[in-house]
């Protein structure tokens, strides 16, 4: 349910052989899927065969891979090849295995570090005279009010009908957050934020941004625009500079029939509709960064929310589980409210309570412990961050902090994992090696040496071995 | 209904790595290069090298790139441009027409250019008399001007991570402390260093304190003391037999960052020439003394048994033995027994028995 | 020749588990094959109603205690 920044490509995942095929045909994209994707070894991988010009044979990569790292290289290069970046040739007894880029990938992101060619995929920036006042300050600013406007619709739609800044987001964005389900409209209860919603809501911004891009691509299709199309002009946006020009003429039909779209949601800024030239906005260029980048993006909505009069941290939570925050931001409010119990709003500030039932309902919305915790602790007050500096101590009390940790884990009373169990094999040898094959690729759960059963998470792999096994 | 089901709350988080910093040390030497040029031109080995650089960039998106020039008789940053403060150099220079050019992205068109431009100056200000005064290059000021950024860089990177978190890194957050992870690249294609002997073993037992592994990519020459820095530093060293491959051994043995060094079997020398150079005449000795005080080491006892270096009136003992067959270690005078022929890699020469 | 059968692995206490054979025990809808004292396997399709019946019962155990601690 909650969608984490690295499973929002899950989606990805899911696409066929032939998708793969033409998203990898612009370098932008080749280059952002290889940045934003991949675990940091199969990175090493990919550059290391990148410009091998025979295909390298598996055995020279066990040599290379230290023998302690097996299940990181397996898991590396399964990734590899489900997402049709290396191919890698089937055992036979004749040739040993070998593996390769596939043709589109290797050549597109060669390009992209080369440069050269004539995709024009890294966006060609405008030569109109820009008009004046478009900085980087207006531009944080221009994405954050866009943004909050998104996320006070939803939470807005909690009931609390309580106004917020900004004008609202405009009917093509509600749509979408209704049907991805973040809100619900039902006749009889009104407006309602669902489950999703608030672990929506509790995201970092670019896992919003993503999951709601997501949302936008799969409804795309219905809208008949073509997926292939909208991801490589997303992946396009990625590869943009902060604070230029970008011209609207060199993009493809329907990349032009996207921007108002992206529009709505703050990725880019057209001072007017007339103009030949977009802006992109933080909030675009940080779609394919990384967790350590992304800071950036807090520091600069940070920079508009305090040039706005707002303070950084807001939230004092003493020992006896008291909340006080200092803020009148219906946004902020109606976040904390998913897992505090208030008791008493002032102009300037709200009080309550963290308590076993508050919590206990946010983690029932999905809703982690980490999650609040977190948020705690980057909203926390400066007065907090000043007295754990002087103390030498954490910044909230470690009895609250460990209290809400126990809080989710009190619940918790079972752990599911869908997958397949493997069972009645025909000697101790097969399942041995088997379950030690199972074992090596990753995905072995559980095992009964006694019974010889084992249980598994995925079941490709583990078939293409029991199938070669049974030709020999 | 998911309320007793905790398998949502186990996903594992995804913690991107650290973000890696590249000081790439490229031996500009002249003498050398002319040397090479059949093999390997300069402008050749300067256009794999970008690749790599972006290959670099790719990576992460947050890792940096910085590059200095070892010339012959200075070192000279080429990426970040001096004197402006690096981090504006990119909206500064926005000029170029190549900058404009949508088929490449901006990042490595910005480094490029920039890398490019400062070299061109950098050969254009060679004169003829800096290149007949000397063969050697300037390889310790480099490292030292190297070790100097990835300081800047490493407090300027936590800097900005905690000020971000509103708050001093907090020790509940369950988030490790990942700082900057930094690592040094030379391209090395002079000989011999004997006259830097010392600032060069000093950047090297920096660097070792610092843990920021120094990576020899040797395309000619041999160098003593830079074996030693790899060795002492845990960095790669390389001879490239076939020059011409640069780009593939680049990307295949040099990219690979701390991180996944820990998963892969990197190259290391078989043999690393352990030998030292003497501090009165710079020459490279398997045997030499060594004062008790300093340990400043001479290839010849110094005039009138005063240590150069701290003046100690030194005693010499019996000198005139053979110093490898000297049984006794208690006089003021040690003999260095050079581990060459052991071809063992243990970290520091071991007195002759 | 071994079977792969289709399923959720389920880890849990040997209470939660005699509770989930405790439902089972009702109709056999829900267990594909019990491992051991803290695993077993469940139909996935049936997964959303396990959880759902699971719930009801432990409200039921857990009630009483939950309303005293709170406030």
């Amino acid at each position: 349910m909650s969608v984490s920044t690295l499973a929002s490509f899950e989606y990805l995942e899911r696409l066929p052989g032939t998708t793969f095929k033409r998203l990898y045909q612009q370098p932008s994209t080749a280059l952002a899927i290889f940045r934003r994707m991949l675990p940091h070894l199969a990175k090493t991988f990919v550059m290391a065969l990148l410009y091998m010009s025979k295909p390298f044979p598996l055995t020279d990569l066990d040599l290379w891979v230290n023998s302690d790292s097996k299940r990181e290289r397996d898991k590396a290069l399964q990734l590899l090849s489900r997402l049709h970046i290396i191919t890698v040739t089937a055992p036979s007894r004749t040739d040993p295995q070998t593996i390769t880029l596939t043709k589109n990938f290797g050549e597109s992101l060669r390009q992209a570090l080369t440069g050269g060619g004539e995709h024009n995929s890294f966006g060609v920036p405008s030569n109109d005279p820009v008009s004046g006042g478009v900085d980087l300050a207006f531009l944080d600013e221009y994405a954050r009010d866009q943004w909050e406007g998104i996320l006070h619709y939803v939470v807005n739609s909690v009931g609390e009908a309580m106004r917020g800044g900004g004008q609202g987001p405009t009917d093509a964005v509600k749509h979408l957050l209704e049907a991805g389900r973040l809100v619900t409209t039902g006749r009889h209860s009104g407006k309602g934020i669902t489950q999703a919603g608030f672990s929506f809501l509790l995201q970092e911004v670019n896992a919003q941004v993503w999951t709601l891009l997501l949302l936008w691509i799969e409804n795309a299709e219905k809208m008949e625009l073509d997926s292939v199309e909208v991801l490589s002009f997303l992946f396009m946006l990625g590869s943009l500079e902060l604070g230029r020009a970008y011209s609207k003429y060199t993009l493809t039909d329907s990349q032009r029939q996207m921007l108002p779209y992206l529009l709505d949601f703050g990725l880019v800024y057209i001072p007017r509709s007339s103009s030949g030239y977009f802006f992109p906005t933080r909030l675009a260029t940080t779609l394919t960064s990384d967790a350590s980048a992304l800071r950036s993006v807090a520091a600069g909505f940070d920079a508009a929310s305090s040039a706005a009069g707002g303070a950084k941290g807001f939230i004092i939570i003493e020992t006896n589980y008291r909340l006080y925050a200092y803020t009148n931001s219906p946004l902020q409010i109606a976040v904390l409210s998913l897992f505090t119990r208030f008791k008493a709003r002032f102009p300037n500030m709200v009080s309550g309570r963290v308590t076993r039932k508050s919590v206990g309902n946010a983690i029932s919305h999905g809703i982690t412990s980490d999650q609040i915790i977190t948020y705690l602790s980057t909203h926390a007050h400066p007065q907090l961050a000043k007295r754990a500096a002087i103390q030498g101590g954490p910044v909230l009390p470690p009895t609250v902090v460990d209290q809400i940790r126990l809080w989710q884990i009190e619940n918790e009373r079972m752990k599911a994992t869908p997958g397949f169990l493997f069972r009645d094999f025909d000697n101790e040898k097969d399942y041995e090696s088997c379950r030690k094959y199972a074992e090596e690729v990753g995905v072995l759960l559980w095992h009964n040496d006694k019974k010889g059963w084992f249980f598994v998470t995925r079941v490709e792999q583990l078939r293409d071995y029991i199938k070669s096994k049974k030709i020999k | 209904m998911n309320a007793v089901d905790g398998s949502e709350h186990y996903e594992a988080a995804v913690e991107g790595p650290a973000p890696s910093l590249l000081v790439i040390v490229l031996d500009t030497n002249p003498h050398a290069w002319a040397l090479l040029a059949p093999t390997l031109p300069l402008s050749k080995a300067i256009a794999n090298i970008l690749v790599f650089i972006n290959a670099h960039l790719a990576v992460n998106n947050a890792n940096q790139v910085a590059v200095v020039a070892s010339h012959s008789h200075r070192a000279v940053w080429l990426y970040p441009r001096p004197p402006s403060s690096s981090e504006d150099v990119e909206m500064i220079d926005g000029i170029s027409p190549q900058l404009h050019n949508a088929n490449k992205y901006r990042p490595f068109a910005l480094i490029e250019d920039s890398l490019l431009s400062s070299l061109r100056e950098l050969i254009s200000t060679t004169t003829e008399t800096d290149i007949s005064t000397t063969t050697t290059t300037q390889m310790a000021g480099a490292l030292t001007l190297a070790l100097a950024y990835i300081n800047k860089a490493t407090i300027n990177y936590s800097g900005i991570s905690t000020d971000t978190k509103a708050a001093p890194n907090s020790a509940d957050t369950n988030e490790p402390v990942t700082g900057l992870q930094s690592r040094i690249l030379v391209v090395s294609v002079s000989g011999d260093l004997a006259h830097q002997y010392i600032p060069i073993m000093n950047t090297t037992f920096a660097a070792q304190r610092l843990r920021i592994p120094i990576d020899i990519l040797k395309l000619a020459g041999d160098t003593v003391f830079l074996q030693q820095a790899s060795d002492a530093t845990k960095g790669i060293y390389m001879q490239l037999r076939s020059p011409q491959g640069l780009l593939q051994y680049l990307m295949m043995a040099f990219l690979p960052d701390l991180m996944s060094r820990k998963h892969l079997i990197a190259p290391t020398q078989e043999v690393v020439d352990f030998r030292a150079a003497c501090f009165c005449h710079r020459k490279v000795v398997d045997v030499g003394f060594v004062c008790s005080i300093c340990l400043s080491i001479f290839c010849s006892p110094p005039e009138g048994a005063i240590c150069l270096t701290c003046s100690t009136h030194l005693s010499l003992g019996d000198y005139g033995a053979k110093p490898a067959v000297v049984p006794r270690k208690k006089k003021k005078k040690k003999k260095l027994n050079g581990s060459i022929d052991t071809g063992s890699a243990r970290g520091t020469p071991a007195p002759g028995e | 020749m071994p079977r792969a059968i289709r399923g959720v692995l389920v880890q849990c206490d040997p209470s939660i588990k005699s509770i989930i054979v405790k439902i089972d025990a009702e109709e056999h809808a829900f267990i594909v094959e019990e491992l051991d004292d803290q695993t077993l396997v469940i139909k996935e399709n049936m997964m959303t109603t396990l959880k759902m019946k699971l719930d009801e019962q432990l409200k039921e155990t857990q009630n009483n205690d939950e309303s005293s601690s709170d406030e």
